[in-house]
């Protein structure tokens, strides 16, 4: 019998840790999607691997990266047709938004490009990823925000989409390129001095270092367009 | 149970003087440097590439080292024929184990903390974590590093064999992070035994994705009594893993 006393000992330890187990299922569930709602694609065997091994996070932070890359030019194994820019960016910020869905900017980015950027104009894609985004993430506030600014683009109202939009600036999942998509759409409507203002936010924000840069030229830009002087109305 | 401490110094110090330590030590401090290369590229999410690949990177080193050490600890003296001297001095074989196990993990917990403190500093360049988070982050870690040498250590028992026990530990490293994909087959699966033989794998393997509080920083935090839980799965699993060791090693006859 002593001969089996660490077989007991082994046995008590075991029901306390399905007892310990149990508790802990109860009280906290990480928000993942299952494996088999990972997107196909190029990627797919990179993204199974490192879900499997527990590596969710830095799985979806690759795949940020691989977006960022796309978005800037594309990557070699998702060629996009001509005449079809910005094909695969849904589908790439789905890819991260399912590897984790707290990765919010990923959707916001992605929406914001496909919604607003010039010569895109895409707004369904961007509603329908915004939805997927408020599914599985609904204390996220841009996302309804966002699908609010969209509601009233697709009305004409433009007005109250900037205003919703320039609500949102100083939130801080608010994505770097959205602040400048609303500038850039500000100086398209000859609202220089709220686009400067935008630019003069981007350029403090230490989190927008991204956009430092095109920040300063844009500056001078503006800030000779409102030095010129005014034509007289005759 | 008096010479638990003597094996566990003596083991320590053997961990901390081999080369394969020191250099997967620096190794995981390479790692910490190439995150802050990688997170370059991530715009405006660079605070947050930073915190996952260091904190993965800290998980993965520490794991290839408590799975590399705890599987040769008694199979290397066994060959060597060491552990005969050991065994005749009066010291019990369950001593022995425990304190062979307790100091080959905190080798590699003293590895771990040094590549933390590297990597709150680099954390701190760019705005730093929660302390409080990051130090659960991390007791999380350290929880499923002790698992991991626990079962490792059962393995090489029970396998005899190095390759095999490695194999093992990794196959149940998956497993463990599939458990909720295993409940869901056993919901979608039409047969009431094979949903019973897919509920009994899933709870016999370690739960690790139920704790892996690093890849879920950022969603809601976890309440405070989940953290107990979580310690006391960690010390009843290892616990349970190291008896039946023990059970293993006293019957063995060398």
């Amino acid at each position: 019998m002593m001969r089996l006393r660490w077989l007991g000992a082994a046995a008590a330890l075991f029901v306390l840790a399905l007892f310990a187990g149990s508790r802990m299922r109860r009280l906290h569930e990480p928000r993942f999607p299952s494996l088999s709602e990972l997107k196909a694609g190029p990627f797919a065997f990179q993204d199974a691997a490192m879900a499997a091994a527990g590596f969710r996070a830095p799985a979806a932070d690759l795949a940020w990266i691989q977006l960022l890359q796309y978005a800037a030019g594309g990557v070699p194994e998702l060629p996009d047709r001509p005449g079809h820019p910005y094909e695969h960016l849904a589908n790439l910020s789905l890819r991260v938004t399912r590897l984790d869905p707290s990765f919010h900017r990923a959707v916001l980015y992605a929406a914001g490009i496909l919604a607003w950027f010039h010569g895109i104009e895409r707004p369904d894609e961007a509603a329908d990823l915004l939805n997927e985004g408020m599914h599985r993430s609904p204390e996220q506030p841009l996302y309804a925000l966002y699908l609010a600014a969209l509601a009233f683009k697709k009305q004409g109202d433009t007005d109250r989409m900037v205003a919703l939009l320039e609500s949102s600036v100083d939130l801080p999942d608010t994505p770097t390129t959205m602040k400048a998509i609303l500038a850039n759409l500000r100086q398209s409507r000859g609202e220089y001095r709220e686009a400067l203002a935008l630019w003069i936010r981007i350029l403090d924000n230490d989190r927008d270092r991204s956009e430092h840069a095109r920040a300063k030229l844009k500056i001078v830009e503006l800030k000779a367009l409102l030095a010129r002087p005014v034509p007289k109305k005759r | 149970m008096k010479t638990i401490p003597a094996v566990f110094a003596y083991t320590f110090k053997e961990h901390v003087r081999h080369k394969a330590w020191l250099s997967s030590a620096l190794f995981g401090l390479v790692l910490l440097a190439g995150s802050l290369v990688v997170s370059a590229l991530a715009q405006d999410e660079r605070a947050r590439l930073m915190l996952d690949l260091g904190l993965a990177a800290i998980e993965a080193i520490s794991l290839i080292g408590v799975v590399f050490l705890t599987v040769n600890l008694i199979l290397q003296e066994v060959e060597s024929r060491a552990i005969y001297l050991i065994l005749t001095h009066p010291v019990k074989r369950s001593d022995y184990l425990l304190g062979r196990f307790l100091g080959t993990l905190s080798a590699v917990a003293v590895s771990m903390a040094g590549m933390a403190v590297m990597h709150a500093v680099l954390l701190g360049l760019y705005g730093g974590a929660a302390p409080g988070r990051y130090l659960a982050a991390l007791a999380c870690v350290l929880g499923k590093t002790a698992v991991m040498g626990a079962l490792s250590l059962l393995l090489s028992l029970a396998l005899t064999s190095e390759a095999a026990a490695m194999a093992f530990a990794v196959f149940l490293w998956l497993l463990g992070h599939f458990s909720s994909e295993m409940r869901f087959l056993a919901d979608r699966s039409g047969s009431s035994l094979l949903n019973t033989t897919i509920v009994a794998f899933s709870h016999a393997a370690p739960d690790f994705a139920r704790f892996n509080y690093r890849d879920f920083w950022h969603q809601p935090a976890p309440p405070a009594e989940w953290l107990m839980w979580t310690a006391i799965y960690v010390f009843a699993y290892t616990g349970a893993c190291l008896a039946l060791s023990v059970q293993l090693f006293e019957q063995k006859e060398f």
